[in-house]
C-alpha cells in the first residue's frame, strides 16, 4: 500500500506539473484532511449504531448459535483435516466475520492460523490456504460501512445494495473455495 | 431492513435477558473508537486520491482501464475501486465516498461500487496478518485465487445492476 500511495501522490504532482496545473493539485492536497474529517463524521453514526446492534446480538448469544450452525458444514468443507482446536477457532473467526465483528475475528483467526501450521514448514497447509481464501473473499452478511456511507450520501434507497452485495460475496467465496480445491488436486497428481 | 434488524435484535435481547443498554453502549463505544482510529488513514488516502484525480491523470489512464472494464462489463467509474479494494480498506472507503459524491449513490456506478465494496475484503492485509502470525513466509496460491474470487464478485455486481 505504501508503494501505491507514493505512486499516486508523485504521479499526480508530476502529471499536473507537466500540464501546468499545480494550483488545483495543491488545493486538492490540502482538502484531503478536511474531507477525511467530514467522512469520519458521516460514518460515525453508522459505526456506533451497528457496533451497538452487534454487541447486543453477541450478548444474546447469537454468535455462539452461529458457531453451532457452522461447525458441521465447516468440518465437511475442510474435509476433516483440522484438529479440534483449529476447527473451533476457524468457526468462531468466520462467525464473527459474518456479523462484521472484526475486533473479535482477528484474534480467533490468528489462533486458527497458528493451530493449523503447527506441523512446521514454511508453506501454508491446504487447510490454511482455504481458510485464508475464505477470509479474503469476504463473508460479511451486512456491509455496515457501505450502508453508513450510502445513508450519508443521501441515497433514496441505501439498502438496495445489501442483497446484490451478498450474492457477489457468495460468488467470490464459492469460486475461491473451488479454486483452492482444484489447486490441491492438481498438486496431489503432480 | 435496518429497522427490522433493530427490532429483531432488541426482541432477541429481551428474550435472552441480555443487558441491552450496557451492550449497546459498549458497542457504540467501539464503533466510535473505530471511526476515530481510521481518521489518519482516511486523511492520507483521501489526499492521495484527490491529488491523483485532480491532476487529470485518471483520464490519461482510461485507455488502460477501459479494456478491463468492458471485459468485466462494469461502468468505467468503478475501475479504481476494483484495483484499490484488495489493497486497503480505508483507501477504498475514501474512494467509495468519492464515487458516491461524484456519480450519486443511486446511479449505476454508485450502486455497483457500493455492492462491490461490500462483497470484498482487503486481501493482501488479511493474508499478511494471518501468515506472519503463524510464522509462515510463503503464500502459495492464496493471493491469485482470492483475487480471482474478487474479480468474479465484481463482474457479478455488474450483472446484478444491468445498464
Amino acid at each position: 500500500m505504501n508503494a501505491v500511495l507514493c505512486m499516486m501522490l508523485l504521479s499526480g504532482v508530476v502529471y499536473a506539473g507537466l500540464h501546468g496545473d499545480l494550483e488545483t493539485v495543491s488545493q486538492a492536497a490540502l482538502a484531503g484532511g478536511t474531507d477525511a474529517l467530514q467522512l469520519v463524521l458521516s460514518l460515525m453514526g453508522g459505526f456506533m449504531f451497528f457496533g451497538g446492534v452487534i454487541r447486543v446480538l453477541e450478548a444474546s448469544g447469537v454468535i455462539s448459535a452461529l458457531v453451532k450452525t457452522l461447525r458441521r458444514p465447516l468440518r465437511w468443507l475442510f474435509s476433516g483435516e483440522l484438529e479440534q482446536e483449529a476447527l473451533e477457532a476457524v468457526t468462531e473467526n468466520l462467525a464473527a466475520n459474518m456479523l462484521g465483528v472484526s475486533n473479535a475475528a482477528t484474534p480467533m483467526g490468528i489462533r486458527a492460523a497458528k493451530a493449523m501450521s503447527r506441523k512446521g514448514g514454511n508453506a501454508p497447509s491446504a487447510a490454511l490456504c482455504l481458510f485464508l481464501v475464505i477470509n479474503a473473499t469476504s463473508v460479511q452478511l451486512l456491509p455496515t460501512s457501505v450502508l453508513a456511507l450510502r445513508y450519508a450520501a443521501g441515497s433514496a434507497d441505501p439498502e438496495r445494495v445489501i442483497f446484490p452485495s451478498l450474492i457477489a460475496s457468495a460468488a467470490s467465496t464459492f469460486l475461491g473455495i473451488v479454486l483452492c480445491k482444484l489447486m490441491e488436486k492438481r498438486r496431489g497428481k503432480g | 431492513m435496518i429497522a427490522g434488524l433493530l427490532a429483531i435484535t432488541i426482541l432477541v435481547g429481551v428474550w435472552k435477558k441480555a443487558d441491552i443498554f450496557e451492550a449497546f453502549t459498549e458497542g457504540a463505544k467501539e464503533g466510535l473508537h473505530n471511526a476515530i482510529q481510521i481518521l489518519p488513514a482516511l486523511a492520507v488516502t483521501l489526499t492521495a486520491i484527490r491529488v491523483f484525480e485532480s491532476s487529470g491523470i485518471m483520464e490519461a489512464l482510461d485507455p488502460l482501464l477501459s479494456p478491463l472494464a468492458s471485459l468485466l462489463r462494469l461502468p468505467q467509474g468503478v475501475m479504481p475501486l476494483v484495483l484499490l479494494r484488495p489493497l486497503s480498506g480505508s483507501a477504498s472507503l475514501s474512494l467509495l465516498s468519492e464515487i458516491l459524491t461524484r456519480y450519486g449513490p443511486d446511479s449505476r456506478t454508485g450502486l455497483v461500487a457500493s455492492a462491490m465494496m461490500g462483497s470484498g475484503e482487503t486481501i493482501l492485509y488479511t493474508c499478511a496478518v494471518y501468515l506472519s502470525a503463524a510464522g509462515i513466509s510463503k503464500s502459495r496460491y492464496i493471493v491469485p485465487v482470492a483475487l480471482a474470487g474478487w474479480l468474479t464478485g465484481c463482474a457479478v455486481t455488474g450483472l446484478l445492476f444491468p445498464e
